[in-house]
């Protein structure tokens, strides 16, 4: 018998608001516990709900990013359940009215493009953090009612790759919309599983099991493959899977288990009634949607237009702030293709040799740019516009700065250099026969010769001028 | 309409995970004796079934959301004022997970 998975996702994303959901609180990370609240974060009676306007922007965003229906009318329920992290006694969310709608997004996997449908999109306030030590549990507020969008998926996903796919592609949306850091690795973006395997071309579904927080790409997809694996071993057997939480043991690269799901929780959902319906007019949906950022694909679009390589243009849009270095220096007047080709290249080669991200960059993309400028110009050949970056690099100022400091030591007495040049050729009789003969490399090596025997001291223009002029006179 | 019976009323109770004395239980189910009785002259109104559920007694909306400005987080001593047990700047609880 052949079997086929079935796989849902729910993701939680933190949107990258100033204020919390509900109150008006600062969001801010890695501070002292408890520092970042508000009364109504702590869940004291009487504290009214104020929903964020902020947060229902980036929300649209995302629901038009994802080809949904937007709801107009925004309502809010609890979730009634009872928690040490959660300090009402119930969850805002929005389980009977979610925002979005009906959407899709289109995965590329190796067998070619794929359509996710996407149940639903809704708003919600994050529950507070909590760290379990072995007989202690700590509680800290500051997490409390930070938004959150979840975005739930149909169960329309088949393997690992196709759930990696999807969640990459979530993150670069939100990402590149700007709604959040979207980084899996500080909980930013937290992904929830649901697996089950079922005989293939059947219509019903098998018994689920949820795989909780599973975190990074790579995992994702180890997980989601090892369970699909474990599921079908059990069916042909001829047994039954047992409906339960799981969770992903990293090292191990397996699930294990973490509770069987006997008796599902009632959350009691209703309707907040402290949070009044509000419409949101079709002038306000549209402002949200007309004035989100890019999305990477339209970037992209505008980077092969702008004379780019699908290669390179994959590469700018692999990470939002590569791609916002890139548009900073093109702003500053840097040729595109030159300057997509020395990011992909030495930038991101230093990055990797210096373990950084792009915003932690010594070289700022003014700088960058001013090189670039620098190197279509023809002042500096390519040896010597490496030498220049790793200065920029070491320096952290202007390239033409560093060039004024070292044109004070450069050599550009013409005696000197014509010296060096005699020198140079009577050493190498050949290469005047070989230019003679046509080869226009000869040039180019002499030069090098030249700024070799200065110790980089020789003014590269000028040698190169009288180089050309002496080949000639032969 | 199932009667609240001290049993559902227990069972209720545990799914909410609290509980309460006997003298509790027997006042709650003589309130609920009460409600069901007023429930049930409503059920007798015809047509009450096609009634849609309200949340809000008025039909209304508005357009109000708050800008995204922050505050000034309350003070933590504040915060923890009311806590029983205080550990590193954190409410300390008997451990949460088994």
């Amino acid at each position: 018998m052949e079997f086929e998975a079935v796989i849902g996702l729910e993701i939680h994303i933190e949107l990258k608001t100033k204020s919390k959901m509900f109150s008006s609180a600062p969001v801010t990370y890695g501070l002292e516990p408890n520092t970042q609240i508000e009364l109504y974060d702590l869940g004291f009676p009487g504290v009214m709900p104020s929903v964020n306007k902020q947060a229902v922007i980036s929300a649209i965003r995302v629901c038009h990013a994802l080809n949904m229906k937007i709801d107009d009318t925004l309502m809010f329920d609890r979730k009634n359940y009872f928690y040490s992290d959660l300090s009402k006694g119930y969850q805002i969310t929005q389980q009977f009215r979610p925002i979005g709608r009906e959407g899709h997004l289109t995965i590329k996997t190796f067998e070619g493009e794929k359509d996710i449908g996407i149940e639903r999109l809704h708003l919600e306030e994050d529950a507070c953090k909590q760290l379990h030590y072995s007989d202690y549990t700590l509680i800290d507020y500051n997490r409390s009612g930070i938004p959150l969008i979840e975005i739930v998926s149909k169960p329309e996903i088949r393997s690992g790759e196709e759930a990696a796919k999807y969640v990459e592609k979530i993150r670069s949306i939100v990402t590149f919309l700007d709604v959040s850091n979207g980084k899996m690795e500080e909980g930013s973006l937290r992904c929830d599983t649901n697996v089950s395997v079922r005989e293939k071309g059947s219509s019903d579904f098998g018994i689920k099991v949820e795989i909780k927080n599973v975190n990074g790409l790579t995992n994702i997809q180890r997980a989601i493959d090892y369970e699909i694996r474990r599921q079908t071993e059990i069916l042909q057997k001829g047994e039954i899977v047992k409906e339960e939480t799981r969770r992903y043991d990293e090292n191990k690269k397996i699930t294990v288990l973490m509770r069987a799901k006997n008796d599902p929780v009632d959350y009691k959902y209703f309707t907040d009634a402290n949070i009044a319906p509000i419409k949101l007019s079709k002038e306000f949906i549209q402002e949200a949607i007309s004035t989100s950022p890019e999305l990477a694909e339209v970037k992209k679009i505008r980077y092969l237009s702008m004379g780019l390589n699908e290669y390179d243009s994959d590469l700018l849009i692999s990470d939002v702030d590569l791609s916002k270095y890139f548009d900073e220096a093109v702003r500053s007047g840097a040729n595109p293709k030159l300057l997509a080709n020395w990011i992909n290249v030495n930038v991101r080669a230093s990055l990797k040799r210096l373990n950084i991200s792009i915003n932690e960059f010594p070289i700022t993309p003014i700088h960058l740019a001013e090189l670039i400028k620098i190197i279509e110009k023809g002042k500096i050949s390519n040896v010597q516009a490496r030498d220049l970056f790793m200065k920029m690099l070491e320096k952290k100022i202007s390239p033409n700065k560093i060039l004024e400091e070292s044109d004070s030591t450069q050599i550009s007495d013409m005696s000197t250099i014509q010296k060096l040049i005699l020198e140079t050729i009577s050493e190498n009789e050949k290469s005047v026969i070989d230019y003679k003969n046509g080869n226009e490399r000869v040039v180019g090596f002499i030069v090098g010769q030249v700024l070799k025997k200065s110790a980089g001291k020789a003014n590269p223009a000028l040698t190169s001028k009288l180089v050309l002029e002496e080949l000639k006179r032969r | 309409m199932e009667k609240a019976s001290k049993e559902v009323l227990q069972l209720t109770a545990s799914k909410l995970m609290f509980d309460m004395t006997d003298e509790e239980y027997d006042r709650l189910v003589k309130e609920f004796e009460v409600l069901i009785k007023q429930m049930n002259i409503i059920g007798e109104i015809k047509g009450v079934d096609d009634a849609e559920p309200m949340t809000f007694p008025f039909d209304v909306t508005n357009s109000c959301l708050r800008e995204d400005v922050c505050s000034t987080s309350i003070k933590k001593e504040e915060a923890l004022k009311n806590a029983k047990d205080v550990k590193e700047g954190q409410i300390r609880l008997p451990r949460v997970l088994k």
